[in-house]
């Protein structure tokens, strides 16, 4: 056996299995196959995770307005309460949610209220990674999503990504890369050649290389070439689907609606994807907060509703779950700047047709019981992913989180 | 994690060997390491000098860095005057790919991702501008000096809140950021020294485009941070920081990512010599980066490829390869302009001026995924065709092959490999290229090409396929 017979064979065993290099989940027949058992995230239930990044001011989000020590830990940054959309007696979103207040009143939103995690951490990425992580641990490799899959290798994920973003922590340790896509358009390998006959021959040599022998450690290029077999597999599949998609509603023009659109997109395609991912950032708001998050919330209220509509009209509306968090929420006190800092316990929003509409949770006091200024929380975020593990997914969470949590209750 | 590597002999000299021969492949590897990859004749003329002299040229930089200042310094105000981000994003890039002094644009590079500032909040490109003059200066310079400037620098101000924090109730986001991202490393410091710190910060604003000190807006009490206590400033601050144990290991650790390694993080043995020395030194940031450049463990197996190309080092290592950024007197109209190769680094990610957090770009494994890979492949190719609008023909891989006499398909096939990968690549992926050009010589062309048109644009489509190896995208 020569050099490249050997290489040919084990290419057909056992190392092409080992490196990964094999095709993305929904190439195969298995993928296609809707679930038949009847149990819980058996129905082809669909989550997308809007991560709200840089620490979402969850006090001026969902507000406390009853509550006397709100308006004196805010001079400058209080909402007036005639502004609100009252969700109930005491509290009331800010005023640029007017299309989650609508979703409310259509039995679509649920507010988690007090979320955090013990000991919190104020630094940005610390912070950022125990949320993705779903782990205290020092050192933090893997994420929830990541791990989830892993019990269930055969959904399909998607992360929806802006330009300047990488990978997030929550989808490392999945059986095989989420790709991520920022435009339908440009998932596509380009040749520039004259006739289809070379094309198929550049790309032929192009998609070789990716399926070259690799060493035996595990290497950087191990995870090129892995990035590179799945990426080119995915983007011949995501170019059958990627025509002229038309929203049954108008979604607004902003970043973060033109990825949820892309996601709508990905599920009427019918390709049975099921994790979405997307982030928006500028939350970090130290300095003039006001029009910074009344604008944030105006993009994020404005894309969530859109995209809920959009595929309600499609007749999805039971499959969807949408579910935002933040790294931390913000002090309650307000700092010298017209801004806020670094805080802890904040509110999780929850959209979908199967939630429990209303409040979830008591809201954390702005004053008492404090960590060094920081609202505790009363809900881990753990029983959060937990609940939608086992209740929406259908995926036992102990496999993920390592432990039990207790539900909260959001169905 | 233990590295399992002999400190001492990691960062002794590294010196030529039977065993560890000077050649290619190391040449390659420094340039790309200390420069933005290399030419054909760059590569040739280091091979010859040796691996001492090379090391002392890239260290130095060649001949005219003064003039080339001049001429770019001029730009720079009007960039300026304009508030023009795409072109100070162009205007980097030119200074990159241009420059006599490649060495400090990289560690300029290194300092924007370190003391990540964004014009996304800023929003003022002479401020932005201002701070890449800072650290352009400090590039390989003391970097106590650079992080005492750093906490003054106007955009710096800006980005994390230095110039509105008040005194009685100040806002912590520089205090953190200095600890956390810019000296000591998460774990170093609690958060009760952050928000003292925060109180010493209290007093900067910005007047006619520079940071002041105003006395009456600082909070002049007594401070305690890290364990120290007194009527502190923000300089104190500074000065306590690196006085910490963990401040030179933090910056060695950073460089040796930069530098050695993103597979294996160094651990503490390890890095103990760099650091220590660092510190001895009084913050000797170019002697650092010198002596990393030197050592064994920078020129061992273990550090080649042991990197993913930022997109930076992808686009200009193409360009670079192609000779786009030789002058034109001297190779006929061929410069690049630097516009639409900042637009593609936008989308691969690297949006200079623009790094998505304060802790920079995370580089290694998260430059790639699957849309940043089509994007980077799409980009190799619009560079190796005459027909993309963006590059044109300034970027000709048939005319740099002719250039350097190389004409044969075997020839050709190992020019475009030297150049890239060095020649380092499994022996079927040369034979695969070889069968390539084989049959791309009965495809069809269009009726009006002359053979030397066939002929090129078979050139042209090898160097892509060499530039869409796996192996390229690393570093």
């Amino acid at each position: 056996m020569n050099r490249r017979d050997f290489l040919r064979t084990s290419f057909a065993g056992g190392s092409m299995v080992s490196l990964g290099l094999t095709v993305p989940t929904f190439l195969t027949r298995t993928a296609w196959a809707a679930p038949t058992a009847d149990r819980a995230g058996s129905k082809d239930t669909i989550l997308v995770v809007v991560q709200l990044t840089g620490g979402n001011d969850g006090l001026n989000t969902v507000v406390p307005f009853r509550d006397e020590n709100y308006a004196k830990l805010r001079p400058t940054l209080r909402i007036p309460t005639n502004r609100l959309h009252k969700v109930n007696d005491e509290l009331g979103l800010h005023p640029s949610m007017q299309g989650l207040a609508d979703l409310l009143q259509d039995q679509a939103l649920c507010i988690v209220q007090g979320v955090g995690y013990p000991n919190p951490n104020q630094s940005h990425f610390r912070s950022m990674d125990i949320w993705h992580a779903a782990s205290l641990d020092r050192e933090l490799t893997e994420g929830w999503i990541g791990k989830a899959l892993r019990q269930t290798p055969q959904t399909l994920a998607f992360h929806l990504a802006d330009n300047n973003e990488s990978s997030p922590l929550a989808l490392a340790g999945a059986p095989r890369s989420v790709p991520s896509v920022t435009s339908l358009q440009d998932f596509q390998l380009r040749t520039n050649a004259l006739s289809s006959a070379e094309r198929a021959e550049r790309t032929k040599i192009i998609e070789k290389a990716a399926q070259t022998s690799a060493g035996s450690k595990p290497s950087l290029l191990d995870f090129v070439k892995r990035t590179a077999v799945n990426t080119y597999e995915s983007s011949k599949r995501l170019q059958e689907v990627a025509g002229n998609y038309q929203p049954k509603v108008p979604y607004p023009n902003t970043p973060l609606a033109n990825r949820l659109r892309v996601a709508a997109q990905l599920i009427e395609a019918g390709m049975g994807a099921r994790i979405f991912y997307v982030s928006i950032g500028g939350f970090d708001t130290h300095a003039n907060q006001l029009n910074t998050h009344a604008n944030l919330l105006a993009q994020l209220s404005g894309a969530m509703t859109a995209f809920y509509k959009d595929l309600a009209a499609r007749g999805h509306k039971d499959r969807i779950l949408m579910m935002t968090f933040s790294e931390f929420g913000r002090r309650p006190y307000e700092n010298g700047s017209k801004g806020t800092d670094h805080g802890a316990a904040a509110p999780m929003l929850l959209v979908g047709g199967k939630v429990k509409a209303g409040v979830v949770g008591e809201h954390p006091s702005l004053v008492k019981n404090v960590i060094r200024g920081n609202m505790r929380h009363n809900i881990d975020f753990r029983q959060v992913y937990a609940t939608i593990l086992d209740n929406w997914l259908g995926i036992p969470s102990k496999d993920v989180l390592g432990q039990p949590f207790n539900h909260v209750d959001i169905f | 994690m233990p590295n399992g590597i002999d400190p001492r002999w990691a960062w002794a000299e590294y010196k030529p060997s039977a065993k560890s021969p000077w050649d290619r492949k190391k040449v390659g590897h420094l340039y790309r390491r200390a420069a933005f990859g290399a030419t054909w004749d760059e590569l040739e003329t280091a091979l010859k000098a040796g691996p001492q002299q090379t090391i002392d040229r890239l260290l130095k930089g060649g001949d005219g860095l003064d003039d080339f200042e001049r001429r770019t310094d001029l730009l720079k105000k009007k960039i300026a005057d304009a508030n023009n981000a795409q072109q100070a994003r162009a205007w980097w890039l030119y200074r990159m790919l241009y420059t006599p002094h490649p060495l400090r644009e990289k560690m300029t590079l290194f300092w924007h991702n370190h003391f990540a500032t964004s014009n996304a909040k800023v929003n003022n490109i002479g401020y932005m501008l201002g701070q890449y003059d800072l650290m352009y200066q400090h590039a390989l310079g003391n970097f106590a000096d650079h992080l005492q400037a750093m906490s003054k620098d106007p955009a710096m101000l800006i980005w994390l809140d230095t110039n509105i924090s008040p005194r009685n109730k100040p806002n912590e986001n520089y205090a953190r950021e200095l600890m956390e991202l810019f000296s000591l490393g998460i774990g170093n410091y609690t958060e009760e020294d952050i928000r003292e710190a925060a109180r010493a910060f209290t007093g900067w604003r910005i007047r006619d485009g520079k940071g002041v000190f105003v006395p009456e807006e600082h909070d002049p009490g007594v401070k305690t941070v890290l364990g120290r206590t007194g009527k502190f400033k923000g300089e104190d601050i500074v000065r306590i920081c690196l006085e910490q144990k963990s401040a030179p290991y933090f910056i060695a650790g950073k460089l040796y990512r930069f530098l050695i390694s993103e597979t294996e993080p160094a651990d503490e043995t390890l890095l103990e010599p760099l650091a220590e020395d660092f510190r001895r030194s009084n913050y000797d940031f170019g002697k650092l980066v010198a002596r990393v450049l030197r050592s064994n463990l920078f020129f061992d197996p273990r550090s080649y490829r042991a990197r993913v190309k930022a997109p930076v080092d992808f686009a200009l290592g193409i360009v670079r390869g192609l000779e786009g950024h030789v002058p034109a007197k001297e190779k006929k109209g061929r410069l690049l302009g630097t516009p639409a190769l900042a637009t593609a680094l936008q989308a691969m990610g690297q949006d200079l001026f623009h790094p998505p957090s304060v802790k920079g770009w995370d580089g290694g494994t998260a430059w790639l995924n699957g849309q940043t890979l089509l994007y980077r492949q799409n980009l190799a190719l619009a560079m190796t065709s005459t027909t993309d609008p963006r590059f044109g023909s300034r970027l000709d891989p048939a005319f740099v092959a002719y250039h350097h006499g190389v004409e044969r398909d075997e020839e050709l096939v190992d020019f475009f490999l030297d150049l890239f990968l060095e020649g380092e690549v499994p022996p079927e992926t040369r034979q695969n290229l070889l069968d390539y050009m084989q049959k791309s010589k009965k495809q069809p062309v269009p009726v009006f090409w002359t053979s030397r048109d066939a002929h090129q644009h078979r050139v042209r489509a090898l160097c892509h396929l060499v530039l869409t190896q796996p192996e390229f995208q690393l570093d």
